[in-house]
């Protein structure tokens, strides 16, 4: 088991990983995503501030294209999963900018 | 009387706070008002994401209360920051956690939601609804709201429902 493990985390090390979102002031059909140096990742954040109510959507995809981690949710949220896959830590701000989740901007 | 309350119930739906949607109750829950109990304590892992630094009233969210459990799935309220309600997802099994932080306003016309899709495609919805709230529904199949909280399996469509006895309110799950 831990063999298994290890093999398939060396052979999807490398890969792409994306993170993708959409929030409620983009049109329907849009989205946004994010491609910042991989890591293990178990974690994605959105954040709109205190006076949040939008709808967002936060997925991963895998190089293979497989959707997972996929969360719709109102208002800031978060989604923390095991790090089974290699990818990258998010965070997403009102502004449209990215951040690496600690870098989260508290006001804007 | 009757006529009365009738009235009430009508304004009320109509939306005395100038807002087209209907609204049910005033965003109180009453959940949160109960004696704490230990198993309210949120999991320190919870704690520990910079969600809660952000999120939460308290650092350690204080107030948080259990809402319901079913199976490894466990649904937390916390009170948030500058007049935000939280509802907080914990499932041992998958291990996995997640949250939501919305205003307070939002229970009037709605829920604080999350969905999540499965690997068959479906959603698991769980949603943090106000005091009045009795029932959330989707695909036909109903759930009872208990201490302010509804889990909806294998929801199918992009929308649910909340509603009281006498008023029902749509919420789209999707842009």
């Amino acid at each position: 088991m831990v063999v298994l493990f290890a093999l398939t985390f060396a052979s999807t090390a490398g890969a792409e990983y994306r993170i993708y979102w959409w929030q409620q002031n983009m049109a329907p059909n849009a989205q946004g995503y994010d491609r910042l140096t991989a890591h293990n990742h178990i974690y994605n954040e959105l954040y709109f501030g205190p006076n949040a109510g939008w709808r967002s959507e936060v997925w991963e995809v895998t190089p293979a294209g497989y959707r997972h981690f996929d969360k719709w949710c109102v208002g800031n949220c978060f989604y923390a999963h095991p790090g089974y896959y290699y990818t990258y830590s998010y965070c997403s701000n009102r502004d449209g900018s990215t951040h690496f989740v600690y870098q989260c901007k508290d006001q804007w | 009387m009757l006529v009365a309350a009738a009235v009430a119930g009508l304004l009320t739906q109509l939306g005395l706070g100038g807002s087209d949607k209907v609204q049910i109750g005033n965003g109180s829950v009453s959940a949160l008002a109960q004696a704490a109990q230990a198993a309210d304590t949120l999991p320190q892992s919870v704690l520990d994401y910079p969600f809660a630094e952000r999120n939460f009233a308290s650092p350690n969210g204080g107030g948080s209360r259990l809402l319901q459990e079913q199976g490894s799935l466990r649904l937390y309220a916390v009170p948030g920051k500058g007049g935000m309600l939280c509802l907080i997802e914990v499932d041992s099994a998958a291990n996995t956690a997640g949250g939501a932080c919305a205003d307070r306003s939002v229970l009037r016309t709605g829920s604080i939601y999350m969905a999540d899709r499965q690997e068959d495609g479906s959603r698991l919805v769980v949603g943090l609804v106000g005091d009045g709230h009795t029932y959330a529904e989707a695909d036909g199949r109903r759930a009872t709201v208990e201490n302010n909280a509804f889990v909806l399996n294998q929801v199918e469509g992009g929308d649910f429902t909340v509603g009281s006895p006498t008023a029902s309110q749509h919420v789209d799950i999707e842009g």
